[in-house]
């Protein structure tokens, strides 16, 4: 028997593998600018803002796809709360693309490691699991693994908490001289790196809350 | 009733498990791959939380065990249904469901066809509409209708609208005032223009009341149609797909001015057009194949997260 709008139905399918493709490729990417951040590799750091516009340009597509959708086949029900979700989901994916073309600048900046002891590339990947996790759980609709991905957030938030108050108790404790430029460089780039991570982290958050809503119409994590 | 009880009157296969997460999402492939009837709705058990719908304001119609036959055909069945009063309430579902039926009984209309036999309980305004003695005319006088095709009598406008308060002796067409060349047409006129100006049409008929109705556009003449109704000083407003003959431009004065009307009236509709459904109506009443009541709830709530996958197929365009 042929299914009604099946039409509809190859939209909607081709719209939640195309997100997973946009998260494939963001995932790595971001794995790529945690690798330049470790290593200090230049051409990994350029590859990775260079990548960039590729994101862009997919972000744009699927939005498009989504405003389509939404005008031409008007989704109600789970399939609403779908096309809904995944139209704030490639918000957060972009994002996650900036941040990465962050880091990667962060990387070609960094010629020295000034606190070897905050472990930058630990928190990301801790952070870039999140991400790839809740890709899986919105790959699988599934709500249960999305809410245990959000919690991790607050570890993520610890380790960046800690990471900054090592740098801060050693600002407040050491005397420089206003004129020390390096040094000025050296700690806000460390700073907004641990804020960056932490944003990524964030925004796996934002992935698990619109699955869950996707597959359980509820909206606590969201608000 | 919070209790997740199904009734035992379900399809005779497993219902489809609605606690699957991914059930919202593999809708297409379930229902191709054998929990499907001829029609491609999954099969599914009825419960009755899903239709008992709590509001806040007084019932203004309620239905209990409804159930009506024609003939051999069993079209409504055992259909249970309060419904708020001053609000719009919208009857979806795929043809021969039974949702025209059921809002053929709300002002037994039904009774005009012979083989349509029904039984339960229908009361309005907390009075049972089913039961010997009850004034049909005044019933109609009260519960109105507006159908599909615009209908109005081959009489001018102001006719078509001072005829239902002249049948019901609503204007006074005593000796005196017809002697005195007053009073009839006074009230008549003013009931005429307030019936038009309440049905948005006056600003445009306001220089031709004598005109023929038939000279109308569709969405004039259903809107003279409305506001025939409204003459008569009804509470309840019965609609069966009024605007599906109309273009965009006059489906959206129609809708604009069942939003308006449901202010004063208790509006109950029937569409096809789910779009419709979910922008006029306050609450949603799904009926499916088989002429039971599958869900009723806050119309958000039915379109963005019905219980019933059945429901979720339907309203998604999956069949019907």
């Amino acid at each position: 028997m042929k299914m009604a709008r099946t039409d509809y139905q190859e939209q909607l399918d081709a719209l939640r593998s195309d997100v997973l493709e946009m998260s494939d490729l963001v995932i790595e990417r971001y794995e790529i600018a945690l690798k330049s951040l470790e290593s200090k590799d230049e051409s990994l750091a350029r590859e990775v803002i260079e990548g960039d516009q590729r994101i862009n340009e997919l972000y744009l597509e699927l939005e498009s796809d989504c405003i389509d959708l939404f005008a031409l086949q008007q989704p109600v029900a789970g399939d609403l709360r779908f096309v809904a979700s995944s139209f704030k989901i490639i918000t957060d994916l972009e994002r996650i693309g900036d941040l990465s073309t962050n880091l990667a600048g962060y990387a070609l900046d960094a010629e020295r490691e000034r606190y070897p002891e905050v472990d930058v590339v630990y928190i990301g990947t801790e952070a870039g699991a999140m991400v790839s996790d809740a890709v899986d759980a919105y790959r699988h609709d599934d709500a249960e693994s999305a809410r245990e991905i959000a919690d991790r957030d607050d570890k993520i938030d610890r380790l960046c908490g800690d990471a900054s108050g090592v740098v801060i108790e050693d600002l407040l404790r050491t005397e420089y001289s206003d004129t020390d430029k390096e040094m000025m460089d050296d700690v806000s780039r460390l700073l907004l790196t641990i804020r960056d991570l932490e944003r990524v982290a964030d925004h796996a958050v934002n992935f698990c809350a619109r699955t869950v809503y996707i597959a359980d119409h509820d909206t606590e994590l969201i608000y | 009733m919070s209790e997740p009880s199904p009734t035992t009157e379900t399809t005779e296969s497993e219902s489809t498990d609605t606690n699957d997460p991914t059930s919202t999402r593999t809708a297409a492939t379930a229902s191709m791959s054998g929990t499907s009837t001829t029609t491609g709705e999954s099969e599914e058990e009825l419960r009755e939380e899903w239709t008992d719908y709590q509001f806040a304001g007084e019932t203004h119609v309620a239905a209990e065990n409804l159930d009506v036959h024609y003939g051999d055909d069993h079209a409504l069945k055992d259909i249970s249904i309060d419904i708020p009063s001053e609000s719009v309430t919208a009857l979806i579902g795929p043809s021969g469901c039974g949702k025209s039926t059921f809002l053929r009984c709300i002002n037994r209309m039904n009774d005009r066809i012979r083989a349509a036999e029904v039984d339960g309980s229908v009361e309005v305004d907390g009075v049972e509409i089913y039961q010997d003695g009850v004034d049909l005319v005044e019933l109609r006088k009260r519960v109105g209708m507006v159908f599909q095709q615009p209908n109005p009598f081959p009489k001018s406008i102001r006719d078509n609208v001072s005829y239902g308060p002249r049948k019901h002796g609503d204007i006074r067409t005593g000796l005196i005032d017809r002697l005195l060349g007053r009073g009839e047409s006074d009230a008549e006129l003013e009931l005429v223009e307030r019936a038009l100006k309440r049905a948005a049409l006056y600003d445009e008929v306001s220089d031709r009341l004598g005109d023929n109705a038939l000279g109308l556009s569709g969405g004039q003449q259903q809107r003279l149609c409305i506001a025939r109704a409204l003459a008569t000083d009804p509470d309840v407003l019965l609609m069966d797909e009024p605007a599906s003959a109309l273009d965009p431009i006059a489906t959206s004065k129609i809708e604009d001015l069942i939003t308006d009307l449901s202010e004063e009236y208790t509006v109950v509709i029937v569409t096809h057009n789910m779009q419709q459904a979910a922008r006029i109506s306050d609450q949603t009443a799904v009926f499916l194949t088989g002429g039971h009541l599958v869900e009723y709830d806050d119309t958000d709530k039915i379109f963005e997260n019905p219980e019933s996958q059945r429901v979720e197929d339907y309203i998604s365009g999956r069949f019907g």
